[in-house]
């Protein structure tokens, strides 16, 4: 009887399990997936002439008011991206390890429908590592992109978001021989400079952050690619809601970082030496900044004080002396001064276009709340302040080493 | 089980936590957020406050009668009919919770990971989980929450502390909020998403120590108050309190954020999720587990195993009640705030009538001594 219940209860068991031998619902293997790893938006060419009636049929439904968009996606072949450091001779190196496929649409959703329609396997944004925005996009607002990438549960919010000088569409196209993936490449490019101080940290769910808090506009990367088709970092875009106002030079990423206070300095910069026509060359290694708001007869007022520790990396000729102390107090003033009027500089070219990329906004929001209440409440209303703020820089630098030569 | 006093004092602290830490983890930091903008720290730990006062009229009506349930004494106390309905109520709401929450739990596993298995079968999975497990007694019901502590606490600590590395200080000022009555309205929600305590009324009377019943309370809702504090600074000061609005499930959108340095783990959701799973399944299992033994006591069954299955489609059909994600909310919110009632007004209107029913006890025994 006891062995009889168990073998019935065994055979059912037995039965329950079967179906779990179908797998799951969601299972999709590698090779059936479409792993996009950048995408790039351009606006599209000739408008509505290259769209078929998939995501719906012409002229059946208000058509959204911004033109419509070129999408490339850059597409893993199965099987062609190398895992590691590639080994042996080049025998492969024939072969493409991405496809790059241009699909237009209205929206991203509709440009995805599309782009889907011509790809057998399903499409997978999981990997996707880096978004290129051509600046004419970029300056026709962000919004519209913003909520398809949000709602999208495979999107990573720590994916590169970039503007493009060029169109959109040739980073995805471009090879770069560093690495044999090009989106990894550029993706890399962008989390490396932050590394080694070269640009504040960004990302797309930063951008959004910044772009949703009602005292700070927000800030990419602005790529471009020199005539021998390697791409480079030439500048920070700024905006001022989700459009892009204007661009920096690259220097004043440095300039930027300092006045958020960015702790890793990456920019070094040619100093005049007091009393002589010669430069060196003064590369910060750390920085610290101090940024205090205040209301000064019920009117805002910035005060930015920045820290720097330097060191001296070149010198260009050989006459200079920097051997004293004294020689060293000199060369920090004049950087002090040259930091000073950068900065100066930074701030009022953004305030000539009303956005506070550095999220001043946020400090008075945060310290004065009723100043904050009764004047300001939204976004529109800060950027005006902003265009008036009075600010003070204060630039402290302090050189500690000159590498290994001793004059 | 009467007879069996097994749970130590830690234990009943281990349950309190799991069974706290659940599927609200997730929507925390909007409800915070919604109701006291940079105040959402604040509102937080108003609502932790409450929570403990809660807890505290539990326990401590708990250890007046160390030998019984919520279902024996209210019957005790308020007499036997009003005693019954109340009762009652407490039951079908405690159904309610289980249900929600499994409903709430597959509504994220199906938008975040799982898109294409149907929602019906990973609420029941997860729900028939809760039933086999539910036919354990009670010890067994101790160690299964006293295991997956460490797990649920770990990983979510982690996440907090690297995300806070990208968190901005200044999007956590001012500390007050804006609106009184919004912020009122927000504590008690966050409130209600500590009602898995009531689990207390059930856990006294099968310790062996009653009397350090008080001990495990306070250390468990500071802890578990502790973590989802944490949780919610954490998230105000990586995305700023307008950016939190626009996310269902703030907390998860942190781990997708976060990441391990030397690209160990490039997103954290992951790790997260898995955790997150057992969480709910322990604050599942409490539920379930009080409503099945609720029932038992209250028709005076010998055994609450056979009502674990037996209550399953009814539970099934309580969480396939919302037709949406957004009807899910607004249920779950009105449900936690009718709940509030529940979990707090009743046991200290129960504790009021006990301890004037008890002083008329004293003083009329003082009246015939002498």
């Amino acid at each position: 009887m006891g062995t009889n219940s168990r073998k019935v209860k065994l055979t059912f068991l037995f039965f329950l399990l079967v179906p779990l031998l179908t797998g799951c619902w969601d299972s999709r293997e590698i090779e059936e997936r479409a792993v996009v790893l950048a995408m790039g938006i351009d606006k599209a060419p000739n408008e509505e002439e290259e769209e078929g009636e998939i995501a719906h049929l012409k002229g059946k439904f208000p058509t959204p008011k911004e033109g419509m968009i070129k999408l490339s996606a850059q597409i893993a072949v199965p099987g062609r991206i190398p895992l590691g450091p590639q080994t042996g001779g080049g025998g492969n190196g024939e072969q493409k390890s991405v496809v790059v496929i241009h699909v237009v649409g209205h929206t991203i959703e509709d440009a995805m429908l599309n782009l889907q329609q011509e790809v057998a396997d399903e499409l997978f944004l999981g990997h996707l590592r880096i978004i290129v925005l051509s600046e004419e996009m970029a300056k026709n607002g962000t919004q519209r992109f913003n909520d398809y990438l949000k709602r999208n549960p495979q999107i990573r919010r720590t994916a590169s978001f970039v503007v493009s000088k060029e169109k959109a569409s040739k980073y995805m196209d471009a090879s770069p021989e560093l690495e044999p993936v090009p989106a990894l490449y550029l993706a890399a490019m962008v989390e490396n400079l932050v590394m080694l101080g070269k640009f504040p940290h960004s990302f797309i769910g930063l951008f959004w952050s910044i772009l949703s808090s009602k005292g700070q506009d927000g800030y990419l990367p602005y790529l471009d690619i020199k005539e021998d088709g390697t791409i480079q970092i030439s500048g920070l875009a700024y905006f001022r809601g989700d459009k892009m106002v204007g661009k920096t030079k690259p220097l004043e990423i440095g300039a930027y970082m300092a006045a958020i206070g960015e702790k890793t300095g990456g920019y070094g910069t040619f100093v005049e030496v007091p009393n002589t026509d010669e430069v060196v060359v003064v590369q910060p290694i750390k920085r610290r900044t101090k940024i205090k708001a205040s209301l000064q007869n019920g009117k805002p007022h910035i005060f930015v004080k920045i820290y720097y520790e330097s060191d001296i990396e070149e010198k260009e000729n050989p006459d200079i002396t920097v051997k004293t102390a004294e020689d060293i107090r000199r060369i920090e003033k004049e950087t002090e001064k040259s930091v000073d009027q950068a900065v100066s500089e930074l701030i009022s070219k953004t305030q000539k276009t009303r956005s506070d990329i550095f999220g001043y906004g946020e400090h008075f929001r945060a310290k004065f709340p009723d100043y904050w209440n009764k004047n300001v409440r939204e976004k529109e209303n800060w950027e005006a302040i902003y265009e008036n703020l009075s600010f003070d820089v204060k630039v402290k630098v302090n050189i500690r080493r000159a590498g290994m030569k001793a004059k | 089980m009467e007879d069996s006093r097994e749970i130590t004092t830690l234990q009943a602290a281990t349950i309190l936590i799991s069974t706290i830490i659940g599927v609200g983890i997730l929507p925390l930091p909007l409800f915070a957020v919604r109701a006291g903008d940079t105040g959402a720290p604040l509102v937080t730990l108003l609502g932790i406050g409450i929570a403990a006062i809660g807890l505290f009229i539990i326990t401590k009506l708990g250890m007046r009668h160390p030998q019984k349930t919520i279902i024996a004494y209210s019957e005790e106390i308020l007499g036997k009919w009003w005693g019954k309905i109340c009762s009652l109520i407490v039951i079908i709401f405690f159904a309610f919770l289980t249900g929600f929450a499994s409903r709430e739990f597959g509504a994220v596993v199906i938008t975040a990971i799982l898109g294409e298995t149907p929602l019906e079968i990973v609420v029941i999975v997860m729900l028939l989980l809760a039933a086999v497990s539910v036919r354990n007694n009670i010890n067994t019901f101790a160690y299964i929450h006293n295991f997956y502590v460490p797990i649920i606490l770990a990983p979510a600590l982690i996440i907090v502390v690297f995300s806070l590395q990208n968190g901005n200080m200044i999007y956590l000022q001012p500390l007050t909020g804006n609106n009184f009555n919004e912020m009122f309205s927000g504590t008690l929600m966050i409130a209600s998403l500590f009602q898995g305590s009531f689990i207390m009324t059930l856990i006294i009377p099968a310790m062996k120590h009653p009397k350090k019943a008080m001990k495990a309370s306070m250390w468990a809702i500071l802890i578990s108050g502790g973590l989802y504090l944490l949780i919610v600074v954490a998230t105000v000061s990586v995305f700023g309190t307008e950016e939190i609005k626009q996310l269902f499930w703030p907390t998860l959108e942190l781990a997708r954020t976060t990441f391990l340095p030397g690209n160990i783990l490039q997103r954290l959701d992951v790790v997260f999720l898995s955790v997150w799973v057992t969480a709910v399944f322990t604050t599942l299992f409490s539920s379930y587990y009080f409503t099945a033994f609720s029932i038992k006591q209250f028709f005076q069954l010998q055994d609450h195993k056979m009502l674990a299955y037996f209550i399953l489609p009814f539970v099934f059909i309580l969480a396939m009640l919302p037709l949406n994600i957004f009807q899910l909310y607004q249920f779950i919110e009105n449900v936690g705030k009718v709940g509030l009632t529940i979990t707090i007004l009743y046991p200290l209107l129960l504790l009021i009538i006990d301890f004037m029913k008890g002083k008329r006890r004293r003083g009329k025994s003082g009246y015939k001594q002498p």
